[in-house]
């Protein structure tokens, strides 16, 4: 599969992921040669019907349907880059007519 | 001055060598933490860590120490609270010394990729020490200190452990409390550890695994992972699967793996070969399943809860998220977040995310098949190579991967898997495999336990 400067910006704005333009192109060159590289499991035997493998515990645990406080020693303001009056501040959402 | 104390100080001081040769295998270290750490322990009874000093890797919480993942989007976050293993290790009376360096968000198998610099090989500083937890291993290998805890999503414990010469073990997954842990592959990640013996790996581990409440994918009621005194072997088949031991693997590997058979033989094992024919399709798996987990994880570094903020050109919300997490992460995590994206994004999930899952599968169920035949535990080399030069795969992610490729199956497959020095070659250590059934970690580091005994090698490397 080829993978071009345009799969490169698609895929990076999926992951709100700002990418140089200087990089683009080797970003484009390594992502196909792992794409090519992973492609192999194409050729692989697989039984109709193969589910997901599941590891760990058969069954997870329940607990009581209860809401403990989890005992911070920081709060969120002092962790967060911009909070005030119990939320986090951050600039409006533009662009929507973009999708 | 209390036992707890010359603890402190001669940890700080072997902490202080390490910096000074330039190891760059600590990202948080000080002197006063090493003295409050003491004065808790001087008032906590004895325990079974008592006097054991261990390194954290830096993708584990403390509240009293920055937990960066090595990367720039964490620079000075503390959390609020202790990982579980934190408070284990506490508990059991261990001294924490120090958080160790890592490739950025565990995403590596160097430690190249750290933001902060690349940590060097104890024993050949032009060298990489593995990874992702190379800074713990190195830390280890140099006796800064005992023990250290790393975390495994493909082999990030095992690997570096066979690169520095000492012992690392992967428990099965769900075996050990992730409350704490920054996630990066949640279908993979286990809490790991290195020590310099078998012994001190196993009372690390056993110290701090076991059912979390905070946790849900730690197992209830689990077999008690204390290996329990045997001499020899006898009575245990091991199994050699023919794939892990291609022809072009590299001699040094060969002539130590072909001598620890020949022991294994010689301690009273049945040794057999046996076949996981999937195995070779581990790594193209990791690959899909690791970064496609790794994008989701990381999703929520974005600029608005933590962190630092970059306001992007727009300066909207989206032009925040896309400048803080394009300027936060480095190549190899913005790689794998791509590739994450890509093998979800529509059109191409089933084709490659659905495929990788089923593989993994077949991965697994070889594994089943062969413990299933009475195969005990499974030898193999632990990585293809010794330790490779820096700057040698950096330039081709895909050959930087095939690191991996004897330790990628036994995480997928969500195995205990462990690793220890078996010989040198060019004063180089190698390490060897051990692989057990689902929760047989006590089998499998009894049986390490007479190995490491009776390895001369060994001896050459302490």
């Amino acid at each position: 599969m080829i993978i071009g400067a345009a799969e490169v910006r698609h895929v990076a704005r999926l992951a709100e992921l700002a990418v140089a333009e200087t990089d683009v192109p080797t970003l484009a060159t390594q992502l196909e040669a792992i794409v090519a590289f992973v492609a192999q499991l194409n050729d692989v035997e697989v039984p109709p019907g193969a589910g997901a493998i599941v590891v760990g515990p058969d069954r997870l645990t329940l607990r009581e349907d209860r809401v403990d406080p989890i005992p911070m020693s920081r709060t969120p303001a002092e962790m967060a880059p911009a909070f005030r009056d119990g939320f986090f501040v951050v600039p409006k959402l533009g662009g929507l007519a973009e999708g | 001055m209390s036992d707890a104390a010359l603890l402190a100080r001669d940890t700080g001081r072997r902490l202080a060598d390490a910096d000074a040769r330039g190891l760059n295998a600590t990202l948080h270290w000080s002197q006063e933490l090493l003295d409050r750490e003491a004065a808790r322990l001087d008032a906590a009874p004895v325990g079974p860590l008592t006097g054991l000093a261990v390194a954290l890797k830096d993708n584990i919480v403390t509240t009293d120490q920055p937990t960066t993942c090595a990367s720039k989007i964490l620079e000075g976050y503390v959390s609020p609270y202790d990982a579980t293993v934190v408070t284990r290790l506490r508990s059991a009376g261990a001294l924490i010394a120090c958080k160790a360096n890592l490739d950025e968000f565990a995403m590596g198998s160097s430690t190249e990729n750290s933001a902060y610099g690349r940590v060097k090989h104890p024993i050949d500083p032009d060298r990489v020490p593995g990874g992702s937890s190379g800074g713990s291993a190195a830390l280890v290998a140099a006796g800064v200190t005992a023990a250290a805890l790393g975390s495994e999503t493909g082999g990030s414990v095992r690997q570096p452990a066979a690169f520095c010469g000492v012992v690392g073990v992967k428990p099965s997954y769900g075996r050990v409390s992730r409350f704490g842990l920054v996630a990066f592959g949640s279908s993979l990640d286990c809490i790991s550890v290195f020590g310099r013996t078998v012994a001190d790996a196993s009372r690390t581990l056993c110290a701090i695994g076991g059912h979390d409440p905070r946790d849900a994918t730690t197992r209830a009621g689990a077999p008690s992972m204390r290996p329990m005194p045997r001499s020899d072997l006898r009575g245990l088949v091991v199994g050699l699967p023919r794939e892990y031991f291609p022809t072009d693997l590299h001699p040094g590997v060969r002539a130590a793996c072909d001598a620890t058979i020949t022991l294994l033989r010689e301690l009273g094992a049945e040794v057999r070969e046996v076949a996981l024919p999937h195995s070779a399709f581990a790594v193209p798996t990791y690959y899909i399943i690791n970064p496609a987990e790794a994008a989701a994880n990381l999703a929520r570094f974005d600029g608005v809860r933590f962190g630092p903020r970059q306001i992007g050109q727009d300066g909207d919300i989206r032009a925040l998220y896309q400048a803080t997490r394009g300027a936060g992460f480095g190549a190899e995590v913005r790689r794998r977040i791509l590739v994450g994206t890509f093998v979800l994004s529509a059109g191409y999930a089933d084709q490659y995310y659905s495929r990788a899952q089923a593989v993994r599968r077949l991965i697994g169920d070889d594994f089943t098949q062969v413990f299933a035949s009475g195969v005990d535990l499974l030898f193999t080399p632990t990585t293809p190579t010794p330790a490779f030069k820096a700057g040698e795969k950096t330039a081709d992610p895909v050959q930087m991967y095939l690191a991996d490729i004897f330790v990628a199956p036994a995480s997928l497959a969500g195995l205990p898997a462990m690793s220890l020095p078996i010989g040198r070659d060019g004063g180089l250590p190698i390490g060897g495999q051990l692989i057990a059934r689902d929760f047989d970690e006590s089998t499998m580091l009894a049986a390490a336990s007479v190995l490491e005994s009776s390895l001369d090698a060994l001896q050459e490397v302490r």
